[in-house]
């Protein structure tokens, strides 16, 4: 996953095998693209409520989990009200 | 090794991804590798309203192993040179 | 040079890839294709079979769980498809498919 380096020092979305999605600001990788993200939070989906942020601060994700890494325009994503979203967890990854 | 030279002729191509979890990504093809790990920009997710997940999302790199299809640009593919080339790689098992 | 090494040995081999017809591909997850292939990678390097197809009618098997359990088919058209190795179960020539 030679790719990685142009993420570094950017604020990514990171989808992992089972739904789960943590932004952070990406600060390195390996080549094993393990992935160390710091200033992360998990974003909750529901239908129920909006959007909650669960603080994970400096955070390793392991290279097997990630399913998708995504950099974000900062500019959107802060204009978005994420305690209006409703929407499903993404589905976890089936073989 | 054909099939990664097929998404490497397909460079900025505009191409749908759909993974195993059902999401559809489109955007262009940035890079492929060995893997067929793959980079689109420029990025929209399929039925955004039960998606809004990757809104702000302007590119991404995705696994290839979570990639159930890849939808192509037909127009962009030379048909007669995949068959003639899938022949030459079968001939080549087959000699093995 | 062994002269027979050129030339095809085993031409039923060839035959059966099937190239420019319209296959029946049976994929994980319930679901099934036709459509005309071009790429069929024999041994991908783990072992997978990768295909590009074209002119391609999927068909999605929905199973709705509950007292007496219903299956709802989605069907859906895609113009050239990559479709990846490690979801396919089954390729069949046209000759099997009716």
């Amino acid at each position: 996953m030679s790719s990685l380096q142009g993420y570094v020092d950017r604020r990514v979305l990171v989808i992992l095998q089972d739904g789960r999605a943590i932004v952070g600001v990406m600060a390195g990788f390996d080549q094993k693209s393990n992935v160390v993200l710091s200033d992360s939070k998990e974003r909750v989906y529901s239908m129920e409520e909006g959007v909650e942020e669960i603080p994970l601060g400096l955070y390793l994700v392991k290279g097997d989990m990630i399913i998708l890494i995504g950099e974000l325009d900062e500019t959107v994503d802060q204009a978005v009200d994420l305690a209006s979203i409703r929407a499903e967890p993404i589905l976890p990854i089936r073989y | 090794m054909l099939i990664f030279s097929v998404f490497k002729t397909l460079t900025d191509q505009q191409v749908t991804v759909e993974l195993k979890n059902d999401l559809s990504i489109t955007g262009v093809l940035k890079s492929v590798d060995q893997f067929l790990n793959i980079r689109l920009d420029n990025i929209t997710v399929l039925d955004e309203a039960r998606h809004p997940h990757m809104m702000a999302v302007k590119n991404c790199f995705i696994r290839g192993s979570v990639v159930r299809y890849v939808q192509l640009p037909a127009e962009h593919v030379d048909t007669q040179l995949l068959e003639d080339a899938t022949r030459r790689e079968a001939q080549n098992q087959i000699k093995r | 040079m062994d002269p027979s090494s050129s030339g095809i040995q085993e031409p039923f081999d060839l035959i059966r890839l099937s190239l420019s017809e319209r296959v029946f591909v049976k994929l994980r997850g319930d679901r099934e294709m036709t459509g005309i292939l071009h790429v069929r990678a024999l041994k991908h390097m783990m072992g997978h079979m990768n295909l590009i197809l074209s002119d391609v009618e999927e068909t999605i098997m929905i199973v709705n769980e509950g007292e007496q359990a219903t299956v709802s088919v989605a069907k859906r058209k895609m113009g050239m498809l990559f479709v990846r190795g490690d979801g396919v179960i089954l390729v069949s020539p046209p000759s099997r498919t009716q």
